[in-house]
């Protein structure tokens, strides 16, 4: 059963169109990237979802139900920023928070074990740094331990041992059989916890699917020996690769997606009787896909 | 509604900002009902020891209703103030998004509020009930539920004046721009209010037409406008050329207006973007 079928969704602000039409639907157990540069509608796209935005057409569901309150009391969500009473500490936004819910309160401590705020948690949140209100919120949507979580650009604002601990976060509660949506810019945060992704621009859908389907990478593998130009030549003759790249002090060599045979590139050299110096596999960096899919 | 006010009260009980105000109106309605009983007692009362008129006593059953009804009237601006802060703040912090998104309906949101909004009109009623009857403790009269419908009216009035801050908080959604708002409104109406009611003046003494102080027609003047100073006896005087004040007339439309304010309070927060 789809969590979320999202339908021919379209949304202007006036003469600008923030989503055009956009279809897809979120499989039970993944943990769903919403992929997209600035402004692409990844927000626009949940905040319609979670009713804080009216759509200007289009419809969805949430668990195969029209959707009201009820589905979304079951999902926890972090949306653009954390929103909490100012005034007000981080127990007892919770508290508020879980009322809202019809959750329990006797995890509040817990969660704030886990999101690392127990010895600030009653302090009160204008008190806080851009990273703990971030670390509250995703608290937040943890509150009643829901099964499905949405997270829009869930690493904003903190450090890098931040972004590892929610990474892990994230990991773990997959691995708990959650769902999880996830929108964000950064594609290095995607690539390394989504299952599927869909990716959005100027407020189109321009893909969707399994992550190994569409950001399939292609192997580069560089190479470099003494004289390069004996080498290029040489690689002349190798089967199997795409294109070729001759760089100041490398070669690059394009391989399709797959595992690349490198000893059989190395042993192809030597029999030409070239010594690599040099022989590295890097995948061709996600961003260079991005581009290539967003532009 | 019950789960739904508790929320509002984790929200409000320990918010200085409402503590401080709310302390502020209910010194406040004590104090000015004392200044307003002692100037009458020693200023007013002193100056007619000749006794050209009758003696008059504001705070006395059945006056009393009517005097601390109008009085406390003049000081609903600060629960205005905040409800306006209560309501905008939402929007200032991004809770009400978030309210919303943790499993409030709409509907539900803006229920509480107006309720909050009914809650507060009821708490400001019962004020001005202790504090009536507290004055004419004083007043040595015997007790008497005569003029007692100036409560309805400040009731009446005070609902007009939190359904007014509910409609402006969420129609504008800033606390600044919703209070100068509130205030720029109520200035601009009172001055069309009082061109209205001399051009019904007019009309009167003109045409021998007779349309009710036209200026009570307005929103905010159609509650006020019910609530008025005891008559003392120097004022009915003047009585045989002020225009008729058809109550039943200004009653309606006070009521009309207040569900106005509701209507759109609950339109403006369902159907738009947060």
């Amino acid at each position: 059963m789809a969590v979320l079928e999202v339908q021919n969704l379209t949304k202007d602000y006036g003469p600008v169109k923030a989503l055009k039409g956009v279809s897809f639907s979120v499989p039970a157990g993944t943990v769903f990237g919403i992929l997209g540069p600035n402004g692409s509608g990844k927000t626009t796209l949940l905040g319609i979802v979670m009713d804080i935005l009216k759509a200007t057409s289009g419809e969805y569901t949430l668990f195969g139900q029209v959707p009201t309150e009820r589905q979304r009391k079951q999902i926890g969500t972090l949306l653009e920023t954390p929103n909490f009473y100012h005034y007000l500490s981080a127990v007892e936004n919770l508290r508020i928070a879980a009322a809202i819910k019809e959750r329990g309160v006797e995890d509040i401590d817990q969660i704030l074990e886990v999101v690392g705020l127990s010895h600030r948690k009653n302090s009160n949140f204008s008190t806080y740094s851009l990273g703990m209100k971030q670390r509250l919120a995703i608290g937040s949507a943890l509150l009643g331990n829901p099964d499905v979580l949405v997270f829009d650009e869930p690493t904003n604002g903190l450090d890098p041992v931040g972004i590892a601990e929610i990474r892990e976060l994230i990991k773990r509660l997959s691995q708990e059989g959650k769902t999880i949506i996830m929108a964000s810019h950064l594609l290095d945060e995607v690539e390394k916890v989504c299952t599927h992704v869909a990716i959005l621009k100027q407020g189109n859908l321009i893909t969707s699917g399994h992550v190994n389907d569409i950001l399939v990478a292609e192997n580069v593998v560089e190479v470099a020996s003494d004289d390069l130009d004996a080498l290029a030549a040489a690689l002349q003759g190798y089967d199997g690769f795409s294109r070729m790249e001759r760089e100041q002090h490398s070669i690059k060599i394009f391989l399709p997606s797959g595992v690349p045979d490198l000893g059989r590139l190395n042993a192809y050299c030597f029999q030409k009787g070239i010594t690599l110096s040099h022989l590295q596999l890097r995948k061709k960096s996600l961003e260079s896909k991005f581009f290539e899919l967003t532009s | 509604m019950d789960k739904l006010l508790q929320i509002e009260w984790m929200k409000i009980k320990n918010y200085r900002t409402f503590i401080i105000l709310g302390l502020f109106f209910v010194l406040g309605v004590v104090t000015t009902n004392y200044i307003v009983y002692s100037v009458n007692k020693n200023v007013v009362g002193e100056i007619n020891t000749a006794g050209l008129v009758p003696s008059f006593n504001p705070y006395s059953f059945d006056n009393t209703w009517q005097t601390t009804s109008y009085v406390t009237g003049f000081l609903l601006v600060l629960p205005v103030l905040l409800l306006i802060i209560l309501i905008t703040n939402e929007y200032t912090f991004r809770t009400n998004r978030q309210n919303i998104i943790d499993g409030l309906s709409r509907q539900q949101f803006i229920s509480v509020k107006l309720m909050m909004a009914f809650i507060m009109a009821v708490i400001c009623t019962l004020l001005v009930i202790l504090t009536g009857l507290t004055f004419a403790a004083f007043s040595g009269s015997s007790f008497s539920l005569n003029k007692f419908s100036h409560v309805g009216f400040f009731f009446l009035k005070s609902l007009s004046y939190f359904m007014l801050a509910v409609m402006l908080s969420v129609w504008v959604r800033r606390t600044g721009f919703a209070i100068g708002i509130f205030f720029i409104y109520m200035g601009a109406e009172n001055i069309v209010s009082q061109l209205l009611d001399v051009w019904s003046m007019k009309i009167k003494r003109d045409t021998g037409l007779d349309l009710g102080s036209m200026g009570d027609y307005l929103p905010m003047n159609a509650s006020d406008g019910l609530l008025t100073f005891p008559d003392n006896p120097l004022k009915t005087i003047t009585k045989s050329v002020m225009p008729t004040e058809y109550t039943w007339l200004i009653l309606i439309l006070a009521i009309v207006y207040l569900a106005g304010f509701v209507i759109f309070s609950r339109k403006f927060f369902i159907k738009r973007d947060l």
